[in-house]
């Protein structure tokens, strides 16, 4: 490498100096598991993300890329870090083509400000408009749609996440259960190559088989094959009508009895989610009841036409009835759009609390949902843990959440264990244990992606391909990719 | 190694009944539905993932070209031995192995016939959405390897996002497992880059498909327009007004004549073109939603719109649908079908560019295809014994793709690039895009022996 006076002038050359931090505290804000990068930059554009990672190639720095930051904690500690490329001013909206319902963005771009920025002419939209710390009268044009369109995920950090970090995460809610992952919307993108190069694949039509699907394989590849710059996105219209049941129960007997019925019918509904109370309680929204200090909460996200959602709300009721609730309501329109809004930020809300925070998603076929849940409840009790649990039913995945006390490190040793244990709970189904958060000091004690697959070997060849020098987010991905 | 050691060691491995070398045979695998043509050494038909593992050992040894074959219905030559070696039938890998109802999918073997997996899945109340109008015939197989579409894929999407895992075979024999029951599982979406891979990565020799209730209701609607761009019109407007239906299928009057010569549906004869549009799910809404279907079918100037009143008279209009290609072949003797696809909104643009370019070169020109997501699939009528008229189709199916791309489409929505537009792939991608593919397909098969030849063109030689 030569010396990094040099390649800072270098690095200013190309993005401006004002663009290239080398301040103690921005270093700081964007490290990686307590390792610093000796450089933050913020490239405006594309063919900028493509110079710096040309002169990264030269002096073999290793860079890690950003949006907001707010899944920096995934992965493995990096091998090694030079410098952290931030996407945020690459913030700019392409083309929005509503009548052909798909929008191409920079990745720089907040989901929430899609969301708004397609929201109808009435201000309906997907999130809560009102709501959102967005630059409104920016973000929001005078040729909205009269009907209006949404990006048909709900990912964790809805307000604050960018969509360059959703799709490199493979971020997803509960909503998948009728839209699909990120995966199943991406059209297109065109992204910068750990080499350098600038690349594109995949376009503004569904259906597209002209060359590999690069697009797929971008996403959920935490950065480890290049910086994604520009995506196509396929859009939904927006529901008619969109409502939320919230539905209390004492047991999990009866919870999950109840979760089994809704699936033996022919509703569609958006998302099923079970909470337990530790999770409920957590969610930063006004006006939602209290329905006591233990048991379960299920939350029934209904999306569509009217006459639709009058039957499953109807439907759900009754079937929630005759399998014990304790008590019920519905959340209409707006508040709806919030309590969404406040699941997507439950992460927040517990960081909040001072805790050391071990963050799990388990994935497993969907049939076996009782029987995973069940394994975690008995291990983090057993293990006299304090946890907060999100259960996707129809998706097959559970997010517990381990809250340890800062400095109990006895406590902490007995949540790596839990956690290990449950790893080993999904593999004896087929599933996996990904850790999405986790102090940085454990995290070798942990396996932060689960069990590697027979399929890994590819993945290992395709790293080997795409990034020779491996430069690009060394370390942090599946078996040390 | 010689051809016949080659083909003594895959008579070892499958049984000498399970392996064809006649001249004869040869020549019936050197073709599929496109217009290219390549001769393979030997055909062999493995009944086990262990055998295609210890087939594709033999050809990484061996350094013989090999690629895999289901029905042959390619049509832009995926399946063609362009450079010889040994074709993988998967005519003998045909079974359901799992129909998995509380987990909502089914295992397969790659050679199951589509519509007899969605036959089956049916009996128990689900369906596997994927229709590519070849699924009488077509594989699973080879919907993977193309990313097959089909009607229904404007509201369920393509293959790709009804794969839940695969079980491959890598170049060297070696047996990989990705994806699976559970979503979501960590590392490289490896099985998203497989499908529509053209059968250039590796043999699939087992897959995972995602199941979903069948609708609750359907309504069929067929709706008759005097001008093609009324329809094309109207496909926009209804996605515009907030619903996205089932399919959006248009077919123009040339090939309406064709099936009603054929099958006779009772097509109106005397219309410019008709859209065949469904709706699914669950039947509350759905009334509203036909009226407000129809009354923007009127603002768009419809003659008529036609309700199927029950499943026989809904059956006939698919009927026609699914038997289009097949009719028009009987027509003349040959057809190209250009599978470019555009921004839906640009349909009425591309649509009479078509037109134009079928004057041009003076071909008779048929359009059926999935209007809903903008996927064209002009069939250019010929007979393929004129070499004068062979060179026109060319030229004018060129000219075509290139319309798609100028409009911010593509040079194809669901056949693949195969042989038969590699050239065409300049018009929407630089060297830098095709170098990343080249890669990507080095991490697979870096000696270039499964399926050579196909979608990636040869780099550019700079003098």
């Amino acid at each position: 490498m030569a010396d990094f006076k040099g390649i800072l002038g270098g690095l200013a050359e190309i993005v401006g100096q004002e663009f290239v931090k080398t301040e103690p505290d921005v270093l700081s804000a964007y490290g990686v598991d307590n390792m610093l990068p000796r450089a933050v930059v913020f490239p405006k554009n594309t063919e900028q993300v493509s110079e710096v990672v040309q002169l990264a190639n030269r002096e073999n720095m290793a860079i890690i890329p950003c949006g907001n930051r707010t899944k920096m904690a995934m992965g493995n500690a990096p091998a090694r870090l030079d410098v952290v490329i931030c996407t945020s001013r690459m913030n700019h909206m392409i083309d929005v083509d509503t009548s052909n319902l798909t929008i191409t963005v920079e990745s720089g771009v907040k989901f929430r400000d899609i969301q708004a920025r397609l929201a109808t002419q009435e201000d309906r939209c997907y999130l809560p408009l009102d709501d959102l710390m967005t630059e409104a009268d920016e973000v929001i044009c005078s040729d909205r749609s009269h009907s209006g369109c949404f990006l048909p995920i709900d990912p964790s950090y809805a307000d604050s996440a960018t969509i360059g970090g959703i799709i490199t995460a493979n971020s997803s809610g509960s909503r998948k259960l009728l839209y699909g992952n990120i995966r199943d919307s991406i059209l297109g993108v065109r992204m910068v190559a750990p080499t350098g190069e600038i690349l594109g694949s995949g376009g503004k039509t569904v259906k597209n088989v002209s060359g590999y699907d690069v697009s797929k394989l971008a996403v959920g590849s935490m950065g480890s094959l290049g910086i994604i710059c520009e995506m196509t996105l396929k859009l939904l219209p927006l529901p008619e009508r969109m409502e939320t049941l919230l539905i209390s129960f004492g047991s999990f007997s009866h919870v999950s009895a109840f979760i089994e019925k809704v699936f033996e019918t022919h509703l569609l509904p958006a998302g099923v989610d079970i909470m337990n109370q530790e999770a409920y309680m957590q969610l930063n929204m006004d006006g939602i009841p209290d329905f006591g200090s233990n048991g379960y909460v299920s939350a029934i996200a209904i999306e569509g036409f009217e006459q639709a959602i009058d039957r499953m709300r109807t439907e759900i009721m009754s079937m929630a009835k005759t399998n014990g609730a304790r008590s019920d309501v519905c959340l209409q329109d707006e508040r709806h759009l919030l309590f969404w809004l406040a699941v997507s930020n439950l992460d927040v809300a517990l960081a909040d609390r001072g805790s050391d925070l071990i963050k799990a998603k388990l994935n497993y076929p969907i049939s076996e949902w009782r029987g995973i849940v069940e394994s975690v409840e008995n291990t983090f009790s057993d293990a006299d843990l304090d946890y907060t649990l999100q259960v996707h039913t129809g998706n097959g995945i559970c997010l517990p959440r381990l809250l340890v006390l800062p400095n109990d490190a006895e406590a902490m040793d007995r949540g790596i264990r839990a956690m290990n244990s449950l790893l080993a709970r999904c593999r004896e189904v087929g599933g996996n244990m990904v850790i999405e958060d986790a102090p940085s000091e454990v995290k070798d004690r942990l396996k932060m992606w689960g069990e590697a697959e027979s399929d890994f070997v590819v993945m290992k060849r395709i790293k080997e391909q795409i990034d020779p020098s491996g430069i690009m987010s060394p370390g942090r991905f599946v078996g040390g990719l | 190694m010689d051809r016949q050691s080659i083909i003594n060691g895959l008579k070892e491995i499958v049984g000498p009944e399970n392996v064809l070398t006649s001249d004869m045979d040869m020549a019936l695998y050197s073709y599929d539905a496109s217009l290219e043509k390549g001769m393979p050494d030997v055909v062999v038909m493995p009944g086990s993932t262990e055998e295609v593992s210890k087939i594709m050992a033999l050809a990484y040894k061996e350094k013989v070209p090999i690629l895999a074959r289901g029905s042959g219905t390619n049509l832009t030559g995926g399946t063609i031995p362009v450079k010889g070696g040994i074709v993988v039938h998967f005519s003998r890998m045909n079974h359901i192995l799992e129909i998995d109802i509380p987990n909502r999918t089914v295992t397969v073997e790659p050679g199951v016939i589509t519509l007899d997996l969605q036959t089956e899945v049916l009996k128990k109340g689900f369906v596997y959405q994927p229709d590519p109008a070849s699924q009488k015939v077509s594989t699973i197989g080879g919907n993977i390897a193309e990313n097959s579409g089909g009607p229904h894929c404007l509201k369920y999407g393509v293959t790709s996002n009804h794969i839940q895992g695969l079980e491959l075979v890598l170049n060297d024999g070696s047996v990989i497992r990705t994806g699976g029951k559970s979503w979501d599982n960590p590392g490289y979406d490896i099985k998203g880059l497989f499908v529509g891979c053209e059968g250039t990565l590796g043999l699939v020799t087992r897959a995972i498909l995602k199941l979903e209730r069948a609708p609750e209701a359907v309504k069929t609607m067929l709706a008759i327009y005097e001008t093609i761009e009324d329809g094309a019109n109207t496909v926009s407007a209804i996605i515009a007004e907030g619903i996205i239906p089932a399919t959006l299928e248009m077919m123009d009057n040339r090939v309406m004549r064709a099936v009603e010569e054929t099958i006779k549906v009772g097509y109106p004869l005397d219309a410019a073109a008709v859209l065949i549009i469904e709706l699914d799910g669950m039947p509350e809404g759905m009334d509203e939603n036909a009226e407000k279907i129809i009354e923007i079918c009127k603002r768009n100037n419809v003659r008529e719109v036609k309700l199927a009143k029950d499943e026989a008279e809904r059956g006939l209009l698919w009927a026609g649908r699914k038997g289009a290609f097949g009719s028009v072949g009987q027509v003349r003797p040959s057809y190209l079908c250009c599978d470019g696809t555009v921004p839906r909104t640009k349909l009425p643009e591309v649509l009479g560019k078509v037109i134009e370019i079928g004057q041009k070169y003076d071909l008779p020109i048929g359009n059926v295809f999935h209007a809903g997501d903008g996927n064209l699939h002009p069939l250019i009528m010929f007979d393929e014994r004129d070499p004068d008229e062979k060179e026109r189709v060319l030229k004018a199916a060129t000219e075509i793709l290139k319309a798609c791309a100028d409009a911010g489409g593509t040079i194809s929505g669901e056949h693949g690039i195969g042989l038969e537009k590699l050239r065409e792939t300049a018009f929407i991608f630089c060297e830098n895009d095709l170098e990343f593919e080249r890669k990507l397909k080095k991490a697979f098969d870096p000696d270039g022996i499964i399926n050579p030849g196909k979608m990636i063109p040869e780099p550019v030689c700079v003098q």
